[in-house]
């Protein structure tokens, strides 16, 4: 393991919805270049876990911290956080009737760009970007003329969270459940997508029930998320012995929810 | 003013009951009320003509009439005749937690109880709600005790002779976790003028079967109204059937006075000749939580015309409201009119509220369907008008019902396509 | 049109919102010297406003016959607005500046404060200062202060001047459809327009023509009191096209002024006529104080294959009452409305349209997107009917509103009436707010809250939009954006 800098630093992090502990005392810690897969069962808190990490309302932090590149993450709104680099591959993308992919994404790469103090980027310059990413996640051109995930199927959209991400080129990815409801091919071209955004300062994590993502998608450490917490570490070897053994074996203290998926 | 609504006033003053204080209030309000006008918005597609011309008296004379015979339907039945209670067609036994009383013949709480309710559900709005109020000649009283369920569903028929004019009134409170199927039926025959109000408090988790069924044609005048009172977690489900008569309105309101309450409301209407059919569905959402859903459909042949105003109004308080209505209409004649209004007011912004509205023909592709496979054109008109309604009528919960009244629709599409 | 819309902000909706701070930025008063009545309204008031426009004897007869009517008239109550009632007496009906008393020949002699007004309102009045392609008629109160372009307009045989001139010049095409699309007695604000009203654009676009620039009209209210009549006269002839572009502030003032206009479209066979507003009156404030009354009766009557397309941004005002319209009198016409309606801090609008189907085979499409936040109401009110002769007929008509915070209301009234069977008649409407899930996606894709919001209530009136001529839509997004601000907290 090598001496760099953390990118994230969950310290015994516990949070809730609406009155209801999902996290009880999370930990981890991810260094630039990182791929880290977040294992579990339904209802041990991992698409909560994206969520408390991008600020969705609603979820409470009741402890712990979280820094992201050193700073305070709860000190940060939603909007900041994603400007700092922060981006959430959605399980359920929301569709928005009448804006435009392209407008959307654009008014997206604006804001985070001018936040950073950069140079707005030229409309004829972000179209070509935005057209080669649409090829890259093999999505029509038209695509971006249509609405935000209107009329998208399943595949689309999470294809279209995967544009998102190669054009605003985040620091930190969480992809929730991203393999979920997608075939075998769209699923390579995902972790394809993925895979060609690895990079020396560029993290995952990759939150998933099922080990067949993690063929593609080959990740430096995998965790067990169960009952809120990280109950077991390892490297990919752990995905697999996880696929041979189910989870069953962690259900030998009674889940207390099933509050999430 | 009209002289009808005097001479109701008048005659109102005469009486003097138990209801007194209540009618006293009824006075004074038609005392203060325009006579409507096509500009009166709740009145404006419905011309009370007939009820200015209206011949018809209160008969006093003891008159034997019956209500229609369902096969497979073992009612309870509450029959009003020309508007008095015949106490005498009655079941002598009833269920246990069921009672049926004249409201006159209360005694101590419950009368003063039964008193305090009365005309508290059905808004001030409605101008013969307020005369019904003054006029009403018999009340009945129906409640149902805690967590029971009746099982024997209640059929009040107003049944009206020749030239007759009648006003009944119930009131019927459901208790706690108590459930009960009500039927509404008029039954008429010529130059009658019919008012007919019920109003329904549903406590909390109660559950009511509602049908209402308006099928008087000819020259009626039939006027009336069913208003439900919600409480938490209560629902209920209604069915309204109606053929149209020289003036037929009614006027339902569905009250979400507590939370998560669930309402669903079929109507269907099926107008021929020179009737008109007015129904006017207002739905108030006052708390969170709670669900409706209308379907509204009528079929308008000959010189009928079909009005409908279904509102849903959803109060500040009433977030996560869903609330639907679908109204579908098909206009047979180049002499018919359809006049339909669906209306949203909305003061809550978490809420899903929509309408739809649509006004057409018989869809010609399946006639014409129909016809490549030889059925005749105006056959498959009448099937094609059946499969309209009847999608509502296989919605009816009560098995009994929707056997007996399917034949009386579908003799009424052989009717109109005769005409 | 961007000239119009650019320079002009809002009060924001107050609700959630701490930082109201942005102004009404066309909320200026013009120091200008105007003659202007002493307010009253009787047959001499009439007879005056006639004297001071130089109308001939026809004229004057026709307003006295109008006010006539309107004393006998009830003010109209039911719409969903709310507003105390006005007195007709406390109103000057007639303000004019004094330099436009010897009527300027050319804008050299048209007072520079004038000019300046219009500048300041992104309006610049001097030719080559303006966009080319669009003709500016810029009324100022009750007088019509310069039309532009109007050399241009002749060679191809376009008149566009205010109905004054017309009156005089042209008074055989006003009296042959004045009033005849709006009756006198129409409606309460229709009778009372036609008795007082003082100035406005006529526009006439000869047989076969295609207008070859787009013709505006920009109305001013500056002097205090005094309610505006203006009256709008537009005649398509024969196989014509013309789009036409209205746009209105007034300065921010703790009265209520009346604005009560009168519209009459008139579109001759296989004519079509594209009509845009962007309504901007002074709002009121955020407790609801000041702002303009604004009652307007726009109606458009369409002959044989013609089209009338309406189509509103609808932002300020106190209250609005406002029902554009089409009478689909020939066969085969086309009725269109599309409107977006913004309501905020106290903000009151009743607004939608009729669709009167008489001619077979005649078409109405109907999109209408209100939008209320803060203490606001919005009403959609409008009526589809199929009279018994409109074989063929077909309405589709889609209302959609859209509430922003808990203290808003959205409401739907729409009146169908069908007396032909095969006329088919679609109609929807729904109802949502701004979705916690959007509002989550956006600012996780690094979006401001109000960024956010703007976005998806533009995506919410794109329909409406995209009917708007190019920069007029880009302008109307942006005018949207501006009045939302801090509508989210």
């Amino acid at each position: 393991m090598s001496n760099t800098k953390s990118l994230l630093t969950i310290e015994d992090l516990y949070a809730s919805v609406e009155e209801k502990q999902i996290l009880k005392g999370l930990s981890l810690d991810i260094k630039p270049g990182e791929v880290h897969a977040i294992m579990g069962p339904n209802g041990a808190g991992k698409s909560t876990l994206g969520y408390v990490l991008s600020g969705r309302d609603g979820y409470a932090v009741d402890d712990g911290s979280v820094t992201l590149n050193g700073e305070d993450l709860f000190e940060m709104e939603t909007e900041e956080r994603a400007r700092a680099g922060l981006f959430l591959a959605f399980q359920y993308p929301v569709e928005i009737p009448g804006v435009s992919n392209l407008e959307f994404l654009k008014a997206s790469v604006d804001a985070q760009r001018e936040a950073r103090g950069e140079d707005a980027i030229t409309s004829a310059d972000f179209l070509k970007e935005a057209k080669a990413a649409c090829k890259q996640v093999n999505l029509p051109i038209s695509f971006l003329k249509r609405g935000v995930n209107e009329g998208f199927s399943g595949g689309e959209k999470k294809r279209n969270e995967l544009m998102q991400m190669l054009l605003l080129k985040p620091q930190l990815c969480i992809l929730d459940e991203t393999d979920s409801g997608l075939d075998i091919d769209a699923l390579q071209v995902v972790a394809e997508g993925v895979n060609s955004q690895r990079s020396a300062d560029r993290s995952f994590i990759v939150v998933t029930h099922y080990q067949r993502l993690l063929d593609y998608i080959k990740p430096d450490f995998v965790h067990v998320l169960s009952d809120g917490k990280i109950v077991k570490s390892g490297d990919a070897s752990l995905a697999h012995e996880l696929e041979a053994q189910g989870y069953a074996w962690l259900q030998k203290e009674p889940a207390e929810d099933e509050l999430e998926g | 003013m009209s002289e009808w609504l005097e001479s109701a006033i008048t005659r109102a003053q005469d009486v003097n009951d138990w209801l007194a204080p209540k009618r006293a209030n009824a006075v004074e309000l038609l005392s203060n009320t325009n006579w409507p006008t096509r500009k009166t918005e709740a009145w404006r597609y419905t011309p009370l003509r007939s009820v200015e011309r209206s011949n018809a008296k209160v008969i006093t004379d003891v008159i034997g009439l019956s209500p229609v015979e369902v096969t497979g339907l073992s009612a309870i039945e509450l029959v009003f005749v020309n508007g008095k209670y015949d106490a005498s067609q009655l079941s002598k036994i009833l269920p246990e937690g069921l009672s049926i009383s004249l409201g006159q013949d209360l005694e101590g709480v419950q009368k003063a109880e039964a008193l305090d309710v009365f005309s508290t559900i059905k808004p001030e709005r409605h101008l013969f709600g307020l005369v019904n109020d003054a006029l009403a000649q018999d009340v009945i009283v129906i409640s149902v005790t805690e967590g029971v369920e009746i099982t024997q569903p209640i059929r009040i028929s107003s049944l009206l002779s020749q030239g007759a004019e009648s006003h009944t009134r119930v009131q019927v409170s459901l208790a706690e976790g108590s459930r009960l199927t009500v039927i509404e039926d008029v039954q008429a025959s010529g130059d009658t003028l019919n008012t007919a109000f019920v109003e329904y408090d549903i406590a909390k988790k109660a559950h009511l079967e509602h049908y209402r069924f308006a099928l008087q044609t000819g020259s009626n005048v039939a006027i009336g109204g069913s208003h439900f009172n919600l409480r938490d977690h209560a629902s209920m489900h209604s069915t309204i059937v109606a053929f149209g008569s020289d003036l037929s309105r009614l006027d339902t309101d569905i009250i979400h006075a507590g939370e998560f309450a669930d309402a669903k409301l079929n109507a269907m209407y099926l107008l021929d000749g020179k009737e008109l059919f007015d129904l006017h569905a207002t739905v108030e959402h006052a708390m969170p939580n709670g669900t409706t859903e209308e379907n509204v459909r009528c079929i308008v042949a000959d010189h009928a015309r079909a009005v409908f105003n279904g509102r849903i109004h959803i109060h500040r308080d009433a977030q996560k409201t869903l609330a639907e209505l679908n109204n579908r209409n098909l206009l047979m004649s180049n002499t018919a009119e359809i006049n339909t209004k669906p209306e949203l007011e909305i003061y809550a912004d978490d809420v899903r509220c929509a309408h739809g509205a649509t006004v057409a023909q018989i869809d010609k592709q399946a006639l014409y369907y129909l016809q490549t496979r030889g059925v005749s054109r105006s056959k498959a008109q009448v099937m094609l008008n059946f499969g309209f309604i009847n999608e509502l009528i296989d919605l009816m919960p009560n098995a009994a019902l929707a056997e007996w009244i399917r034949p009386v629709i579908r003799e009424r599409f052989a009717q109109m396509e005769v005409n | 049109m961007c000239l119009f819309l650019a320079k002009v902000g809002f009060y924001m909706t107050e609700q959630i919102d701490k930082a109201l701070a942005r102004e009404y930025e066309a909320g200026f008063v013009s120091d200008v010297e105007s003659e202007t009545f002493e307010p009253g309204l009787d047959e001499s008031v009439i007879q005056r406003i006639s004297e001071m426009k130089g109308e001939p004897e026809w004229m004057l007869e026709w307003r006295l016959s109008a006010f006539r009517e309107w004393l006998k008239m009830e003010e109209p109550d039911w719409a969903l607005v709310d507003y105390p009632k006005i007195d007709f007496q406390a109103i000057s009906y007639y303000s004019a500046p004094k330099s436009m008393k010897d009527k300027p020949k050319s804008l050299d002699e048209v007072d520079p404060e004038l000019l300046r007004t219009y500048e300041k309102l992104g309006i610049p009045l001097i030719e080559q200062q303006m966009l080319a392609g669009i003709a500016v008629d810029a009324v100022f109160d009750s007088v019509s202060v310069v039309t532009t372009f109007r050399d241009k307009l002749e060679e191809a045989g376009v008149i566009f001047c205010p109905i004054s001139e017309a009156i005089k010049k042209h008074p055989e095409l006003v009296k042959k459809y004045i009033g005849s699309v709006v009756p006198k007695k129409d409606n309460y604000y229709a009778a009372l327009n036609c008795a007082v009203f003082t100035d406005g654009s006529f526009v006439y676009i000869p047989k076969g023509t295609r207008c070859p620039m787009e013709l505006s009209t920009y109305f001013r209210i500056n002097e205090q009191n005094t309610g505006q009549f203006e009256r709008t006269l537009i005649i398509a002839d024969e196989g014509s096209h013309v789009s036409y572009l209205e746009g209105c502030t007034a300065p921010q003032r703790d009265e209520n002024q009346l604005h009560a206009a009168v519209v009459e479209l008139v579109a001759m066979d296989n004519a079509e006529i594209k009509y845009s507003t962007v309504q901007n009156w002074y709002p009121g404030d955020e407790n609801g104080k000041g702002g303009i009354y604004n009652f307007v009766t726009k109606r458009g009557i369409c002959h044989t294959s013609a089209k009338i397309s309406w189509t509103q941004v609808e932002t300020g005002s106190a209250v609005t009452w406002k029902y554009p319209s089409c009478i689909l009198k020939g066969d085969n016409s086309v009725g269109e409305f599309y409107s977006v309606a913004l309501t905020r801090g106290r903000q009151q609008a009743d607004t939608g349209t009729k669709m009167i189907h008489i001619g077979k085979n005649t078409k109405s499409t109907i999109i209408a997107k209100g939008i209320s936040a803060g203490k606001s109401n919005g009403s959609y009110r409008g009526l589809v009917r199929m009279n018994p002769g409109a074989d063929g007929a077909r309405n589709f008509t889609q209302c959609d509103s859209l509430l922003i915070g808990d203290q808003c209301g959205a409401h739907t009234f729409p009146y169908v009436e069908s007396r032909n069977p095969s006329a088919i008649i679609e109609h929807e409407a729904t109802t949502s707010k701004v979705s916690d899930e959007q509002m989550f996606l956006c600012r996780q894709r690094g979006l401001d809250p109000e960024k956010a919001v703007s976005m998806i209530v533009n995506g919410f009136c794109k329909e409406v939009f995209k009917e708007l001529p190019m920069e007029f839509a880009v302008e109307a997004g942006k005018l949207l954006e501006i009045s939302l601000e801090g509508s989210v907290g």
